[in-house]
């Protein structure tokens, strides 16, 4: 399996900012000033935060992560082929809340904290967004975006999930 | 001298059933579809995995709102970016609904009509559905009973393959069956509790056209067992589920008697006054505009309830200056559909150490009519049936708090089990309830657009609020938690996609369009087998009756071409 880095590095290469191949010392600052971003839809900013809450939220385990399996590319497409004006603006509204949260419990700009205070403060927005009323931002929507995105790649379905294209039978009691 | 022994008017569920059994009896047939071809080999996507299928296969929510919004609005559940065009697109076949009145009218033109759209769930009707108008004085007595259509439904049940339980029920007829889809063990529970709590409820296995032990002659069509893959509103290259592309449609090509014409519209039938037979079909080519007549000797009409009154409604002559066959002026009237929208759901406890295998088509559990079946007891007339099942909740879509590898890994939980119930209400007929042609819109062909005029009565609002009232009660039965059961709010008509009852049988033609055989009683050589002959509608999905009655008259109406009286 290649590393993280060289699926992000990759990732970079595909959307044209091989010029910011050189500062892929640390994830998050790589991705946080992109330049030249060719997302589709998505600003450099917003694809950095995709990208980083995507890798946060279903990381690299013993079977790929959400970066290694495209999500945010996924994302970038759902958005520019599969959204409405409504649902795009909407996006947009939530991930610029979701940065001013995340950015507050980071004491900075969220996209360039280390790994342990990014997914802290992941963290401690998700069990906020996950209490009751806790979801203003529209986060669970995104985290919906990223799982969905996730589970529906190839990696996902059946590096992760096993997914089986033809069950051929009906089990209807299967011990776990 | 006609083109041909019988002309079929549509390729769905209820014409590949006339096709093929009108060919099987030698005759030579024209089926007329309006729609294009599908090919299976070429069109159908069930093959497809999910990262083959850009966003999520949906499809682009602009796109909906300009093609699609009546049909996504009816079933957005079935209508994905890869199977979008099994459905038509709203902006190119729109219909008209009477000012304060809305109508589902869903469906797709092609090679197999809706049968290859359907949720796929078979019952019988039984002689508590054929007695229901006489006994209560709504709509007219059937000029039918069950007795008389029994060996049909074996006839048909044993060609299309059916799973489903052996349970003995009057009100609910034993199919022909090929094994069922087990029940889950919360399912098995469910039931355990409801018939102990509820005597005179049963909750059985849904009742579904998937091949399971397919037959020697399923199989010599091609067709095999389901693999269990939940893909059938994507076709089957299986050819698991009935579909009149996977199955009838076929068998009536291998006789060599089926001439199969595409983009076929009617737009309306020939009636020669002084024979008092109908003789052709004229129709526009959908693609060309080009207008032809084929002619034959006798006509069934299959092109779906709204359509065949339409085509019937067009067909005007001096003899039938408000269409044909509508003396009565019952055509386009009495349209029915099943009604829904009370159930409940709820979560299931006992069975987190248990998932299953397989992904299990059309449902789970059925729960047959049990109201009003020894005479009235209910506050309202006739009844309804659920249908429901318990599977894991699951975890997907990000409903479930936390990140990183326990976020990741708790997708392949299977999370708590739920159950859910949902009704099927009888609608009752009601002569006010119908379709007429719009008095000045027209399609791209020149036809008239459809106007629905269609309300529910108080019987079936009353009926809804109770079903919800039982299914919560069935819930706590079983001991459910979190029991959630929505405002009850009807689905609109025609949402069920069980439309019926435009041209109906009846003794009397002064009241009915058909008589017991299908048949016109004024013209008897013009037979109607899709859902327009329904009297009433049941509580049960109607597509098998459908089929009974379309194997019936085709027998029947082989029967008069071979000694001579038509």
């Amino acid at each position: 399996m290649t590393t993280r880095r060289e699926v992000l590095q990759g990732l970079i290469v595909s959307i044209g900012g091989a010029t910011a191949l050189t500062a892929c010392g640390g994830v998050a600052n790589v991705l946080s000033t992109r330049p030249g971003s060719a997302a589709r839809f998505y600003t450099s900013e917003e694809y950095a935060l995709v990208t980083r809450i995507s890798d946060l939220i279903i990381p690299r385990t013993e079977t790929p992560g959400a970066v290694d399996a495209n999500v945010p590319g996924y994302m970038d497409g759902l958005m520019t082929d599969w959204a409405n004006n409504k649902t795009k603006n909407a996006h947009r509204t939530a991930l610029r809340q979701i940065k001013v949260e995340l950015d507050q419990r980071a004491g900075g700009n969220f996209l360039d904290a280390s790994d342990s205070a990014a997914e802290q403060s992941l963290v401690s927005f998700d069990a906020a967004a996950f209490a009751e009323d806790g979801d203003t931002s529209g986060y669970k929507r995104v985290k919906g975006y990223v799982s969905q995105s996730y589970f529906a790649t190839e990696d996902g379905a059946t590096e992760e999930l096993k997914w089986v294209a033809f069950p051929g039978r009906w089990d209807p009691s299967v011990e776990i | 001298m006609a083109d041909f022994d019988a002309i079929v008017v549509g390729s769905g569920m209820s014409g590949g059933m006339s096709a093929k059994e009108l060919t099987e009896r030698g005759l030579k047939v024209l089926v007329l579809e309006r729609g294009p071809e599908i090919i299976p080999e070429r069109d159908y996507v069930d093959n497809l995995a999910p990262w083959e299928s850009p966003n999520l296969d949906n499809v682009a929510q602009d796109e909906i709102a300009e093609r699609y919004p009546k049909q996504y609005g009816g079933v957005a559940y079935a209508i994905k970016e890869s199977n979008k065009n099994f459905w038509v697109r709203d902006d190119e076949h729109p219909y008209e609904e009477a000012e304060g009145t809305s109508y589902d009218w869903l469906r797709g033109y092609h090679t197999g009509g809706r049968s290859i759209m359907w949720s796929r769930q078979v019952y019988r009707l039984s002689n508590l559905d054929f007695n229901a108008n006489k006994t209560d004085g709504y709509g007219i007595d059937w000029p039918i009973r069950y007795e008389e259509l029994e060996p049909w439904y074996e006839k048909v049940e044993t060609f299309i393959g059916i799973a489903g339980s052996a349970e003995g029920l009057p009100q609910l007829p034993d199919s022909v069956f090929q094994p069922a889809f087990e029940l889950t063990d919360a399912e098995k529970a469910l039931k355990a509790k409801v018939e102990t709590t509820f005597p005179e409820r049963n909750v059985i296995a849904a009742r579904v056209a998937h091949l399971t032990d397919a037959t020697e002659e399923q199989q010599s069509l091609g067709r095999s067992n389901c693999q269990v893959r939940n893909r059938c509103h994507f076709g089957c290259s299986f050819k698991a589920y009935f579909s009149s592309l996977n199955a009838t449609l076929p068998a009536a090509e291998r006789t060599g008697n089926l001439t199969m014409v595409h983009n076929a519209i009617v737009s309306s039938i020939e009636y020669d006054a002084e024979t008092n037979r109908v003789t052709g079909v004229r129709i526009v080519d959908a693609e060309t505009n080009e207008k032809r007549l084929y002619t034959s000797k006798v006509i069934f009409l299959n092109a779906s309830t709204i359509a065949s009154a339409m085509i019937l409604l067009q067909s005007k002559s001096v003899a039938f200056p408000t269409g044909l066959v509508n003396r009565s002026d019952q055509v386009g009237r009495n349209l029915m559909d099943h009604v829904s929208g009370a159930g409940a759901a709820g979560l299931i406890s006992g069975f987190d150490n248990q998932k299953v295998f397989g992904r299990r088509p059309s449902g789970g559990i059925y729960i047959p009519r049990y109201a009003n079946l020894n005479g009235q007891d209910k506050p309202y007339l006739r009844g309804f049936g659920f249908q429901g099942g318990s599977s894991p909740l699951g975890n997907a879509g990000g409903r479930i708090a936390g990140i990183g590898r326990g976020f990741k890994e708790a997708h392949k939980n299977p999370g708590p089990w739920r159950v859910n119930i949902g009704a099927f209400g009888e609608q009752l007929p009601n002569p006010e309830n119908r379709v007429t042609l719009h008095s000045s819109k027209r399609d791209r062909w020149g036809n008239p657009l459809a106007l629905f005029h269609v309300t529910y009565s108080d019987n079936e609002h009353t009926m809804l609020e109770e079903a919800s009232k039982d299914a919560v009660a069935m819930l706590e039965a079983a001991g459910c938690t979190d029991i959630t059961a929505n405002d009850v709010s009807l689905t609109k008509p025609g949402n069920r996609i069980h439309e019926m009852g435009s041209a109906r049988m009846g003794h009397d033609p002064a009241n009915s369009v058909l008589n017991s055989w299908c048949q016109a009683h004024d013209v008897p050589n013009l037979f109607i087998t899709d859902g327009s002959f329904m009297t009433s509608a049941a509580c049960q999905n109607p597509s098998l009756t459908y089929m009974a009655f379309s194997a019936r008259a085709a027998h029947y109406a082989a029967d008069l071409i071979a000694d001579g009286t038509l």
